[in-house]
Parts: structure tokens; sequence; C-alpha cells
């Protein structure tokens, strides 16, 4: 399982541990039942502190990602098909939440705002589409 | 108990200096907390006073219930400390300075002592003198954790060790954390150290505890503010915003750090200016101690 921490970042080490866990989980690169390293060896792996780890692994049990059977490693909790696509649904939303705030400072409008996710989306969707614009953002 | 307790410590210099004026915490046991301050806050000073090398002025130190000049061996034996400046007999061979820690402490753990040595390639023939920074500091490391300490004090270990050495500073300690459980006291200006290894911070500002709280509280109830330069956006109109505590002013544009979600310090600065192209960033741990002690970190 591929984390990288960040300290310079300012994200708290362990929201950036779970963020990390929940898309690997989101992306299906973790699938149901995949289990989790120990508490330990992430911490010596990357370098910090065990309890943060087992913070991170504590809030990521409570969301109902990941689940701790006793003396085992803890792993990725079943899903049901929707509930994964729920969970891309929910990745994405939390991105867009900053994009959300950038667009409210910047005073852009709703159906403007709306306009250039669609744009964007269509440009990924056809990345030869003749539109100059779109073709620099892909 | 607390593993070690400072109880409104204060201790001066004899030019009459003060340099803590009631320092009060303690550590749980398993407990790690970052000790920070501007240089001269006086780290090193309650490091010193927890090992019994000072006396403080006014106040009480106790390490497991014990005052370490009341009880320096039972206090020692069960301590690990290392220092920025720590003095190892120069005449003396690495396996020499060795042995002699392996005679003083009881609890001393051989495996560990061989898996240090390999792990750090010590050269056990060479004199301490003809040791670099980096290999007389292994060495002090290698001392300090061999008798798997209930409690490790390091006072800018880190310090002058090159990044390589550096994280094997790092990750001895995190083994120590991992297989002892050992409660964990250090000051760093490695503001990325003390993020990896601290579940604590506890700031040490004009002889007092300014900050002590849990890391990542720390960092979720502040937030950082990037308001872009325009003439009715000045520092005294920041800092008069509610929530506000500190102002900087950058060539990119003014940043301003609130004790507040961000959305609520985002609110509260267009209430101010109106529209501003504002924007928040996570504040690092590094650009809160330079905001909170407008210090050189």
């Amino acid at each position: 399982m591929l984390i990288v921490v960040d300290p310079h970042s300012g994200v708290p080490v362990y929201r950036q541990i779970m963020d990390q866990v929940k898309f690997h989980v989101a992306s299906g690169l973790l699938n149901a039942g995949d289990e989790l390293p120990s508490t330990r060896a992430l911490s010596s792996e990357l370098g910090i502190n065990p309890m943060t780890i087992s913070k991170a692994y504590s809030y990521l049990e409570r969301e109902g990602v990941v689940e701790r059977r006793p003396g085992r490693p803890l792993v990725v909790k079943a899903f049901e098909t929707n509930q994964i696509h729920d969970n891309r649904i929910n990745q994405l939303r939390e991105s867009l939440a900053a994009t959300v705030t950038i667009a409210k400072q910047l005073g852009i409008r709703n159906d403007e705002a709306i306009a250039v996710f669609r744009e964007l989306l269509e440009n990924e969707a056809n990345p030869q589409a003749p539109d100059n614009e779109g073709k620099e953002q892909s | 108990m607390s593993i070690i307790e400072f109880n409104n410590i204060h201790r001066a210099y004899k030019r009459g200096i003060d340099v803590l004026r009631g320092v009060s915490f303690s550590l749980e046991k398993g407990e790690v907390v970052g000790l920070l301050g501007k240089n001269g806050a006086g780290k090193t000073t309650l490091m010193r006073i927890a090992m019994g090398m000072i006396e403080p002025q006014k106040g009480i130190v106790s390490l497991f219930g014990l005052g370490p000049r009341d009880e320096p061996i039972q206090v020692k034996r069960r301590v690990g400390y290392v220092s920025e400046d720590q003095i190892l007999p120069e005449f003396l061979r690495v396996r020499e300075v060795i042995q002699l820690h392996r005679g003083l402490f009881p609890t001393w753990d051989e495996a560990l002592e061989h898996d240090l040595c390999k792990r750090f390639s010590l050269p056990l023939n060479a004199k301490i003198r003809s040791l670099s920074k980096g290999q007389a500091r292994q060495v002090a490391l290698l001392c300090a954790v061999s008798h798997r300490p209930e409690l490790l004090l390091l006072d800018e270990p880190a310090g002058g060790l090159d990044p390589a050495a550096r994280r094997e500073f790092l990750e001895t300690s995190i083994q120590m954390l991992n297989e002892t459980g050992t409660t964990i006291l250090f000051s760093s200006h490695y503001m990325s150290d003390v993020e990896r290894l601290a579940g604590r911070v506890v700031m040490i500002h004009e002889g007092g505890v300014l900050i002590d709280s849990d890391i990542d509280l720390l960092r979720e109830g502040h937030s950082l503010v990037l308001v872009p330069h325009a003439p009715k956006v000045t520092r005294d109109a920041l800092l008069s915003i509610e929530g506000c505590i500190g102002v900087r002013d950058r060539s990119d544009a003014m940043h301003a750090v609130f004790r507040c979600q961000p959305r609520d310090a985002l609110d509260r600065v267009a209430r101010q200016f109106g529209s501003t192209g504002a924007r928040h960033r996570d504040v690092a741990l590094e650009e809160m101690f330079i905001e909170l002690v407008g210090g050189q970190s």
C-alpha cells in the first residue's frame, strides 16, 4: 500500500493517512478483505509516531472503511457495489468543496462555475475536441 | 502518576535574567512531547533541571515521582538523555564508552546494543575524538537507549546532523516507542521531525508555557488566510478582526493566522474588507510557530 506523508503540508499527518487509505479504497487499489499494515509496521516505514497511525486507523474504523477483528490485521470492509460508487462520489465531493470556496471568493456565479466544470469534463472525455482552451487544460 | 512533572519551575541566571518563570506541565506514560521555543527560551535549562544537572530556584520537578537530585541513581537508571552539546570522554574508544554504560545499567539490552552498532556502522575501535559529529551523536544515542529507558530526554538531538543521520535518529526513537512504550520529551528546530514524532507540543515563550496542545488540535484549530495586498488590507486592520493572532507581510500576500476554522476566518475577512480574493491554506507547524513567537525557527 502506497502512503506518502508530507510533514510540511499543514494537513495533520493522521488525516493525510486517512485520506490516502480512503482514496485507495475508492479507486479500487485496495479491495474488500485486503489487510492494512500493522500500526508498528507503518510507523517504522513512514517514520511516524505509532499513536498517529492508530488515530488514523481508529477514525477509518469509525467511518466504516476498515474493520478490526480481534488479534488480526485491520482489513478493508466489504462494500455493496453501489456503496463503492457512493464512496467515489464522496471523494469527488470532498475535492470539489475547496473549488467551491475558490469560486465563491472569486465572485463567480453558480451557472458560470457549473459551465466551467461541464466544459472541463467534456474536454477530458474527448481530448481531440477542437477547443484550444480545453486542450491546454487536459 | 506522571512519568515526568514540572511544577511551577523558576530559574534565573546570575545576571538576574529570568529564563523560566513558572513552567508547569507533565507527561503521561507513552506520550511524545515536542518542546518548542525560540533560542534562549529555556528548553535546555528545563531538560537539565529534569536531569538534576541544575536546580530550579523555585518549583518541583519529579520523574516517576522521584526528585532527580534526591534519588539520582534511581532516576538515571530509568532515563536516557541526549543533548546537542553532550560530551563523551574523547580519549576512550567507542567500545569502551559502550562498556562503561553497559556496566551502569542493570536493564541493558545487549541485543539492542548490537542491533544499533550495526545499524549506525559504528567503528568500535575508534577513539571518540576521531569520530564525526554525527557518529559521536549516534554513540550517545546508543548509550541513551540500550537500557530501554522509560523516559527519553532529547535536547536538540538532531542539531547539526545531516538528513540521513537525522532520519536514523528519528527511526531509533520510533523503535523505542514501538517496542518499549518509552515516554519522550524532545526539543528540535526541525519542525518536520516534530510533526513526525510528537503527539503533543509544549511551547515555551517569555518564561512560561504559551501553548500546550495536542498537535492535531493545534493545527485544526488554526487557519492561515492569505489576503492579497490592497491599500485597505493593513496589518492593524487584520489584527482587529476577531480571532486573528498574527500577521506577516509577505511578498505574495498578507499572511494572517486565525484561531478558528478556515470558513469562519474567510467569512470574517470578507466582512471586514468585502471581496478580496482571500484564500485559505492549511497551516504547517513551522508557520504557526513563526507567527506565534515571531522568532527565527
